[in-house]
């Protein structure tokens, strides 16, 4: 994991950035500590026209249909002077509401996609239901395959392409998920405790932590 | 082969040489050598005649059949065989092929004047082509034609006929086989005479034309057949087929809806919360289209500050 604004890896439990002290209130300053309501698809930026439109959106509710745990939103805009992609992804991850997403369904099982024409800029970013499954490649891949068609102006083909991998990888995840399901679990567990509380799962995948405990406990 | 014979003759000289030493008679050894040395002198053949008994059938009447073995050298099945070919080519061409069996090792005695059997049997009747031919020795054959088209062939043509046939002949091992060959070839080079007789002036030049005409009709024959064969099989197993292309079409689109179709979950895990945000916090990538020249591969690992404006 990584912090949105200085990108150092931090612990998947921090608080704040380790680096540079980062939070969700300082993006909230920079962006604003209200809630925003948004459609899952946005065309802020404009670069949408609507026969585009219709494809990306019929995209988008295939996948929706595929994976019923989770929803996808698109938004473009031109953040301008404060372009800054990474954080503004995070910020809108946790700020926004989306009206036409069913209300069942917390933003943690969202998936974003921001893409900025002005500072040419595309970043994706995921909730934490998805956490344990997807990570920084999965999403690079997804959207390095789009990249061709953005740098032509063809945002809409580049969405397209962006969501079909995105569609494979899901699928390949979820798959490998339900083979190995401890294997995902482990990736986001907390580190073992001394109160024995630490699930069975965990404790099996890592053996070494597992023969100091066992020390600690008997000392 | 000579100096084998002179060298043979060398030997039995010399042994007679020691047998009449022997006989310590000075006359009688004198006669032997004489006798000897005429031998040398003579160069002695290592054909046999063919027997008086079989010659009237060679030579003294038109013979009554294409094929004329009166010594039985082929047998009773490949006579038949090769006759019934010959009755064949007869009923198919305007030139008749008369062919005398003759031993490898045989000759006719060379007294025997065999113009004289072409003038007199094969001046009348229909045109023939008549072939003695050394059963064994294929390249001894011997080629005439009757007098009524001897001046329309060629010599080079009758060479030609000749040679091709023998090639084919000597292709082959064994004698029977060779005669069959030899025959075949022959009744070829016939049918090309027969369109020289016509005044085919196209045929003058033979052997390409027969050669790529043969080809070719030999393999647009093969081809027939195979189509033929292979309709046959299409006929045969297209129920099977169309019924194999059915159960397909229908197993791939079963599957297909089955894969539209499928729902895909993610087990669900706790996670703890990081940066303050309830929903999410600093994961997935960024990626920039600003320069065509900086591609993905170049951004793949994501520095800090790097996509900062």
């Amino acid at each position: 994991m990584k912090c949105p604004r200085c990108v150092q890896r931090i612990h998947r439990a921090a608080a704040s950035c380790p680096h540079c002290g980062f939070t969700l209130a300082d993006a909230e300053a920079r962006f604003g500590a209200t809630e925003i309501h948004i459609l899952s698809l946005t065309d802020n930026a404009g670069i949408l026209p609507r026969g585009d439109r219709g494809r990306v959106e019929c995209a988008m509710r295939k996948i929706t249909l595929r994976f019923p745990q989770i929803f996808l939103s698109i938004y473009t805009c031109t953040l301008g002077e404060i372009a800054d992609v990474r954080q503004f992804g995070f910020w809108l991850l946790n700020r926004s509401v989306l009206d036409d997403v069913a209300a069942d369904k917390s933003n943690d099982a969202g998936i974003f996609l921001i893409l900025d024409p002005e500072s040419k800029a595309a970043g994706m970013v995921f909730g934490y239901l998805l956490d344990p499954f997807l990570d920084e490649v999965d999403t690079f891949e997804c959207l390095s395959r789009a990249h061709a068609h953005w740098l032509e102006g063809n945002y809409a083909d580049g969405i397209l392409r962006c969501l079909t991998h995105l569609d494979l990888v899901l699928q390949k995840k979820s798959q490998q998920a339900k083979r190995k399901p401890k294997f995902f679990e482990q990736k986001v567990s907390g580190p073992a405790r001394l109160d024995g509380s630490r699930n069975a799962s965990n404790a099996a995948i890592s053996g070494g932590v597992i023969a100091e405990v066992k020390q600690e406990v008997d000392s | 082969m000579k100096w084998f014979w002179l060298a043979l003759a060398a030997g039995i000289h010399s042994s007679a040489i020691a047998q009449v030493e022997a006989t310590d008679t000075p006359v009688e050894t004198a006669q032997v050598e004489l006798a000897l040395t005429e031998k040398i002198v003579e160069e002695p053949s290592k054909f046999i005649k063919v027997s008086e008994e079989f010659l009237p059938a060679y030579l003294a009447e038109r013979p009554s059949q294409f094929l004329i073995d009166p010594q039985n050298l082929l047998g009773s099945s490949t006579f038949q065989e090769r006759l019934e070919f010959l009755n064949y080519h007869a009923g198919d061409s305007s030139i008749d092929l008369f062919v005398y069996v003759i031993g490898g090792d045989q000759q006719i005695p060379s007294e025997i004047d065999q113009q004289d059997r072409l003038s007199r049997f094969f001046s009348t009747g229909r045109p023939a082509v008549v072939v003695d031919y050394y059963l064994g020795a294929p390249q001894r054959s011997v080629f005439s034609l009757s007098p009524s088209i001897t001046e329309a062939i060629s010599v080079a043509e009758r060479n030609r006929a000749l040679e091709s046939s023998i090639m084919q002949a000597l292709a082959k091992t064994k004698p029977s086989e060779q005669l069959e060959s030899f025959l075949a070839q022959m009744s070829i080079r016939i049918y090309w005479m027969e369109r020289m007789l016509a005044g085919e002036a196209a045929a003058r030049d033979v052997r390409p034309v027969l050669t790529v005409e043969n080809r070719l009709s030999a393999a647009k024959l093969a081809k027939s057949e195979k189509l033929r064969r292979l309709q046959s099989l299409a006929i045969q197993f297209s129920p099977f087929v169309a019924l194999l292309v059915f159960i397909s079409l229908i197993a791939f689109i079963f599957l297909r809806r089955i894969k539209i179709r499928a729902r895909y979950h993610f087990p669900l895990f706790d996670v703890e919360p990081r940066l303050g945000g309830a929903n999410g916090a600093g994961v997935g990538a960024v990626i920039s289209f600003a320069n065509a020249t900086i591609s993905p591969a170049s951004q793949r690992d994501q520095v800090p500050d790097s996509l900062h404006r």
